[in-house]
């Protein structure tokens, strides 16, 4: 049940008043419609007011309709703050350091691929390395994880995966500034050494889909999406190596709590002023970890294109298989917003949570500078996925932010148990769609009826106006972990 | 006694351990955990590695514990299945673990753990000896 302190401010979202809890510092705004309200767990409420006590936030507190709960901050959650009196948690940006979303076109149709999808992810699934215990077909030297640290997909570029022309399409160029491996342990460098390029487990897939419908003509142009075209979508982040960080960096924030007399109502919202050393060292690490995740999903972006090259005995320019967007949802970013009408430099965390840049932002590509930034929102396996543009609204509203994916409903092991005795697989191949999966129990546990239907999530931020969708992609082909 | 059981929690999974005795309580966490990863009965004790954690404190050193052993699956492949607590106080844990490589075609692969986490941590005393919460990230 939850609390009658919660006031509805319009259709799409809810206050959490600054008198929910004590200590808040600002108020809380979750953007949910009233269909998702009810899938609104009082917990994660909880984790929105928790987030409003941490000292110098800005604005408010907010989190996305794809919101569930998490650790410290709930998963949806935008927090941004101040430079001069604001902290940095790790627990803002979650484990998976750039977790992140990536968008492939193609010049096939949906036809093209039909015929012959059951051979193409058999494929598909063989060329990438996924699943528990997999490894990839890099080995790492301590050399080379240096630099990949420092140059993130452009390593991947310099190394033969890829093309240079790819690295404009990625949020922040593919590379972030500032990582510094000398501040990474020896366990990450190690868990790092042989995961580059795989695409891990859990809700991480790869897969094959077509567009069924376009919901803006002028932007799917600029983006060139057209119905019933394939496209590609991957979804992984930077693996055991930016799980380390994490690890490493929440001892150190623990640490930093009472060092700084920093008051916590929940000892999962660790975090360190900002211009704190602890800070200051965390995010170069996590800037290493997000680099780190750029090029694990360029070259898994790589070996997909040279597959279907190779399955379609096709050449590049036939193919046209060229990278649409690549976006973060799983990091603190320091940004420039306008606050009380006046420019100013923030630290905003997103964790679960997608960046939405409105046109006429100087960090988008020159193909995108029209449109707004390309916003990539993966659905279950079973229903859909979204392809939205960045608005002004968001950019006024919520810190340039949006949703990130659908949300978990319901829990790994209700899953399993709702699944018991039925064979997904053959569920899914029923409605078109084959997958295939290394983790025996990964097929029930991420079967769409766990997840809230993205489409009724991506409505919320739609009619809100934090960004607007272009395009509704439907699976035919997934490739799980 | 039971060794541990599964917590049922929104996008992640946990073990409540349980033990006469701390140490055996560590143990029955590291069991739990490794069967979230796969099928111990397939497992074989042919390798072992000596593990050596600190904290500041008891809770914490469950979390740093684990941590150490999911570390050494996800670097080194190497999954347990046999555990001897050599010496633990509050702040320090040495530990034997015996256990192999893990082998994606003969051991079943269930869930990949990113770490051991604060989330709900609970180490205490309980009717009959001790239990401890321990929540993973997924």
């Amino acid at each position: 049940m939850l609390s009658e302190k919660l006031k509805r401010i319009d259709d799409t979202r809810i206050e959490v008043p600054s008198d929910y809890k004590p200590g808040m510092r600002v108020k809380g705004i979750i953007y949910v419609d009233e269909v998702l309200e009810k899938a609104l767990e009082s917990q994660s409420v909880d984790q929105v007011a928790n987030v409003a006590t941490l000292p110098g936030i800005v604005g408010a507190s907010m989190a996305m309709p794809d919101i569930h709960s998490g650790y410290g901050f709930a998963i949806g959650g935008v927090a941004a703050f101040d430079l001069d009196e604001g902290v940095v948690s790790p627990g803002g940006v979650g484990y998976d350091i750039n977790c992140g979303v990536r968008l492939l076109r193609t010049n096939l149709m949906k036809n093209d691929v039909t015929p012959k999808l059951k051979d193409l992810v058999g494929i598909l699934y063989n060329e990438i390395p996924s699943g528990v215990g997999s490894k990839g077909k890099i080995r790492l030297t301590s050399e080379s994880e240096r630099r990949l640290m420092l140059n993130g997909a452009r390593w991947a570029v310099e190394e033969g995966y890829g093309e240079m022309s790819d690295l404009e399409r990625i949020e922040s160029g593919g590379c972030i500034a500032g990582a510094d491996p000398d501040l990474i342990s020896k366990k990450a460098y190690e868990r790092g050494r042989a995961q580059q390029g795989t695409l891990g487990s859990g809700n991480h897939f790869l897969e094959i889909q077509y567009v069924d419908e376009i919901y803006d003509e002028k932007s799917a142009d600029a983006i060139g999406l057209f119905e019933g075209q394939v496209t590609v979508m991957i979804h992984t982040g930077s693996r055991g190596f930016g799980h380390q960080v994490c690890t490493d960096f929440l001892e150190v924030m623990e640490r930093a709590v009472s060092k700084y007399n920093i008051e916590l109502p929940d000892r999962e919202l660790a975090c360190a002023p900002y211009k704190s050393s602890e800070a200051q060292d965390y995010l170069s690490a996590m800037r290493a970890a997000a680099n780190y995740a750029w090029a694990n999903r360029q070259c898994i972006m790589h070996w997909t294109r040279e597959a279907f090259m190779d399955f379609f005995r096709t050449t590049p320019r036939e193919l046209g298989m060229s990278l649409i967007y690549d976006v973060a949802h799983n990091i603190a970013k320091v940004e420039e917003h306008i606050v009380n009408g006046r420019k100013k430099k923030l630290i905003v965390h997103r964790k679960g949570s997608t960046r939405a840049f409105p046109p006429g932002h100087p960090d988008l590509p020159g193909a995108y500078r029209k449109i707004g930034q390309p916003v990539l929102i993966p659905g279950d396996m079973g229903r859909a996925s979204f392809v939205l543009v960045g608005t002004e609204k968001a950019m006024s509203e919520t810190f340039g932010s949006t949703c990130h994916g659908a949300g978990r409903m319901m829990s790994r092991h209700q899953a399993i148990k709702k699944a018991k005795g039925r064979a997904i697989w053959r569920e899914m191949e029923d409605k078109g769609i084959i997958v295939r999966s290394a983790g025996r129990e990964t097929l029930a546990e991420e079967m769409s009826e766990a997840y809230k239907d993205v489409s009724d999530v991506v409505d919320v931020v739609h009619k809100a106006g934090i960004s607007k969708k272009v395009a509704r992609l439907r699976p035919l082909g997934v490739i799980k972990g | 006694m039971k060794q541990f059981e599964i917590i049922d929690i929104s996008g992640d999974v946990g073990i409540k351990a349980f033990g006469g005795s701390i140490e055996e309580v560590f143990k029955n966490s590291a069991i739990g955990m490794y069967s979230l990863i796969t099928d111990l009965e397939g497992v074989k004790g042919e390798k072992d590695i000596s593990i050596s954690v600190e904290s500041n404190s008891l809770e914490g050193l469950l979390v740093s514990w684990l941590n150490e052993l999911i570390f050494h699956f996800d670097a080194y492949n190497f999954i347990g299945k046999d555990i001897v607590i050599l010496e633990m106080s509050d702040r320090k844990l040495k530990a034997n673990v015996k256990g192999e490589e893990f082998d994606t075609e003969r051991h079943g692969r269930k869930l990949l753990l990113k770490a051991a986490t604060y989330h709900r941590l609970k180490v205490e005393k309980a009717r009959d000896g001790w239990e401890a919460d321990i929540i993973f990230d997924i």
